[in-house]
């Protein structure tokens, strides 16, 4: 018989699993509390074992997949077959109820005019309705409100609803009562669109959008939602820098450290948020309050195996360009092996996009909200310059600011990446500035 | 003749006996100098039966945590590596004492008589819940055995635990006693102060137990106090202080014993230190390889196992073969997976329940939920047991 085995939430409220190595292949067989496989979630990176004794049939998700919480992870064909089978995975049947849970993605706000559906937070992935009573429509409302209804002799269903996530508000109530249709001096705060459906067509592949991609994507459009980007581009004349840099190259080889620009563009642009403070903040949309941090935790932004992952060196300003580049180097590999720790992958205050060689000529860097601004590193190479009236070879590099005009004007932001340019380029000044 | 060891100890002034550790076999099994003639005097049945005490908690939180793990069970905290510090405070209370437990004293529960298939009920949240499912998994609570419900908020037992006894002083019960135990990290808090400031005060017949598994989840003891011992803060309170080495069951009976003797006799509350390590996560949800040396860990999963050095000495003493310890073992698991199979099989508490034990009499309100509720489409995920 085979069984099931549904991803548990091995954590409190945790909603998926990578799949960090499985333990067994299909066609193994497995012994009862066998380790089957190792799991990462937000919290821990647990060994699994098996529930059943039996051979392995199917693997569903594999290393390095993201397998959420309720679906069905491995199937096992149990040794003697005596144990009665889980519940067949296509015996759902189509309701709107079940249609919109196995959607497995957390439900947005009921809005009012549908208020008979249900949030879908509970369970993720496919249920089996057990019972479905054609009961009357679900109303949500407060006690007090319910309490006043039933005074006044209102039937709370027929109440159109202004609320959060389409509650009906004694406002509502009184106003129902007062025989208007509806009391409302509520505004709908966001626009919503209904979700884009694209139609199938020609040769295509559907990837479900989950794990990292998913975070991604949210984490993105709320920054560019929110915030109001503009783009600043400046030109940096680095020959000094690769002059200083050539010379310490030696230096750091006998520390063990690989010296890159990366330290010194951080250096360069810490120094020029404590000139200019309004470049390392947040809002805090809830107070409407701008939080100046007085501490700098520059994120590097870079491609990892999984997507774009942003590593945190904390403290940049109390670094040493060699303790810079150790991080750096440190936290490029954690991310590269997927050790980096959760600590090491939030908390940034200002960003670098760093490309590398691929950084083109400009870019439009999104910011990493919350913060309020990022700058896109791009190729250093050697080009044309007048200096003194003369044409010569010099190494040129640009640096693409992009900043919140919520909270960044244009003076301060173009300010601070002059300031950077001014330190890159005679990296004297920089040292000057160490602490 | 040497003294012994006990006396020694208890001969101390406060200070002495809550910077000391109170030990009486040591790592490897053997009787520290002047502990054989207390030795001498403990019987074969009860060593046997604090060993399979100790081993019953591990093969239990064993299996949950595998069943957690299977997505079974919600959530689990096994207590690895503390089992002696448990046992031995649990084999020195009464069955007319109280237990009000921190999150790591299932175990005196079970000591005490509480059935594996309660303790499971709950874990399960079923039908069979004394407490009808409504608490985190492991928060079992067993009223028979005067074993009062865990509470996950951090040290909000240990006031409560000081108030029963001045509760049972109040009403003339003066052979009951309070034990209220706490985590080193509950030593933090401001209740811990409330707590201890009454007992010293009201010299209420209670016995405050401190297990000191070094780690409240990721803080270690370093980072909670400034103090040499916790036990030297019981000083400041005008309590008494007992230091046991928390792994070794005989050490924690006899220091937890000794506490318990003196608030029996109406000498007023005392406050027990329990050295011992958290090996395992904190719970399910934790992973402290995230946060600490496990190199540190393996040493006491290793050699400071509680369970292995009870067990040297009893087979040193011919009392515990590897036959029979086998065969108590393989007895052991058979009753937790019984238990298992039988707690898998009762079901859900009944969805009217959740209204219940609110008000003696239902409410308007509460029928109109409880009528809408069950018009209401039910489903299930289909991974739910």
């Amino acid at each position: 018989m085979a069984f099931s085995f549904y991803m548990p939430d091995i954590g409190e409220g945790v909603v998926e699993g990578e799949i960090v190595a499985w333990k067994v292949k299909e066609g193994d067989t497995v012994a009862l509390d066998q380790p089957i496989v190792e799991v990462m979630t937000d919290k821990a990176t647990v060994e699994l074992p098996s529930p059943r004794a039996g051979t392995i049939a199917k693997i569903n998700y594999h290393d390095g997949q993201i397998c959420p919480v309720g679906q069905v992870l491995v199937v096992i064909e149990e040794a003697g077959g005596a144990s009665k089978a889980a519940a067949p995975a296509a015996a759902a049947p189509a309701t709107h109820v079940s249609t919109q849970l196995a959607a497995g993605l957390p439900a947005t706000a009921t809005p009012s005019s549908t208020r008979g559906g249900m949030t879908a937070t509970a369970f993720q992935g496919k249920v089996e309705v057990v019972d479905l009573t054609a009961g009357r429509a679900r109303v949500l409302a407060t006690p007090a409100t319910r309490r006043l209804a039933r005074q006044l002799g209102i039937e709370l269903g027929r109440v159109p609803a202004t609320g959060k996530h389409g509650r009906v508000t004694s406002a509502d109530v009184r106003g129902f009562g007062a025989g208007g249709t509806s009391s409302s001096t509520a505004l709908a705060t966001t626009t919503s669109y209904a979700p884009m459906a694209i139609a199938a067509g020609g040769d295509e592949e559907r990837i479900p959008l989950r794990g990292i991609r998913k975070r991604i994507a949210d984490n993105m459009s709320r920054s560019v939602h929110t915030a109001a980007h503009f783009t600043y581009v400046e030109e940096v004349d680095m020959t000094d820098l690769v002059a200083v840099r050539e010379r310490a190259k030696g230096r750091a080889a006998d520390r063990g450290v690989k010296l890159t620009y990366l330290p010194f563009i951080v250096k360069a642009i810490v120094s020029g948020l404590k000139k200019w403070p309004a470049l390392n903040a947040s809002l805090d949309e809830a107070t409407q309050e701008i939080v100046r941090k007085r501490y700098y935790h520059v994120g590097i932004a870079a491609q990892g195996p999984q997507g774009l992952a942003v590593s945190v060196v904390r403290d940049a300003d109390r670094r040493s360009i060699f303790d810079l580049a150790r991080e750096i180097e440190r936290l490029g590999d954690a991310v590269r092996t997927g050790t980096a720790t959760r600590d090491e992958l939030t908390g940034s205050t200002f960003t670098i996009s760093s490309l590398g060689k691929l950084g083109g000529v400009l870019a439009t860097p999104i910011i990493n909200f919350p913060e309020v601004g990022i700058v896109g590193v791009h190729e250093m190479k050697q080009k044309p310059a007048v200096v003194d009236g003369q044409i010569v070879a010099r190494w040129l590099m640009n640096l693409s600011i992009s900043l919140d005009h919520r909270l960044v004007d244009g003076w301060d932001g173009a300010m601070f990446l002059q300031d950077v340019k001014a330190l890159l380029e005679d990296p004297t000044t920089m040292f000057m500035e160490m602490v | 003749m040497a003294a012994s060891i006990l006396d020694r100890y208890f001969a101390l002034d406060d200070d002495g006996r809550a910077r000391g550790l109170l030990r009486v076999l040591d790592e490897d099994g053997a009787p520290v100098a002047g502990a054989e003639a207390w030795l001498a005097s403990v019987d074969r049945a009860l060593a046997r039966r604090l060993y399979e005490d100790m081993l019953r908690i591990r093969v239990t939180d064993a299996r949950m945590m595998a069943l957690q793990r299977q997505g079974r069970i919600g959530f689990y905290g096994e207590a690895l590596g503390q089992e002696a510090a448990i046992v031995g405070a649990a084999a020195a209370s009464q069955p007319q004492d109280w237990i009000v437990p921190a999150l790591r004293e299932a175990g005196v529960g079970l000591c005490r008589g509480m059935s594996l298939d309660s303790y499971l009920a709950q874990i399960y949240g079923n039908a069979a819940d004394p407490t009808k499912g409504r608490q985190l998994p492991c928060h079992p609570c067993d009223q028979p055995h005067h074993y009062v419900v865990m509470s996950s908020c951090v040290s909000t037992q240990i006031p409560h635990a000081v108030g029963i006894a001045m509760a049972m002083r109040l009403a003339g019960k003066g052979d009951e006693v309070a034990f209220g135990f706490m985590g080193d990290g509950g030593t933090s808090s401001g209740e811990f102060h409330v707590a201890m400031n009454f007992a010293g005060v009201s010299r209420a017949p209670c016995v405050l137990i401190c297990q000191n598994n070094q780690w409240a989840i990721s803080t270690p003891g370093s980072a909670q106090t400034a103090a040499e011992t916790i036990a030297l803060k019981a000083i400041g309170y005008g309590l008494p202080a007992v230091r046991a080495d928390g792994n070794d069951v005989f050490a924690s009976y006899l220091a937890v014993k000794h506490a318990a003797d003196l608030a029996r006799a109406g000498g007023g509350a005392s406050f027990v230190e329990l050295l011992t390590y958290r090996v395992s996560a904190h719970s399910s949800s934790d992973d402290p390889s995230r946060y600490r040396d496990e190199g540190v860990t393996e040493i006491w999963r290793g050699r400071r196992d509680p369970l292995r050095r009870l067990r040297t000495w009893l087979d040193g003493r011919g009392w515990l073969a590897a036959g029979e310890h086998d065969a108590l073992a393989a007895r052991l698991e058979a009753e937790v997976r019984d238990a298992i199979a039988r707690q898998e099989a009762v079901g859900m508490p009944a969805l009217a329940t959740i209204f219940d034990d609110v008000y003696e009499e239902p409410t308007w309100l509460q029928r109109e939920q409880l009528a809408e509720l069950e018009a209401w489409p039910r489903v299930r995920a289909p991974h739910a047991h």
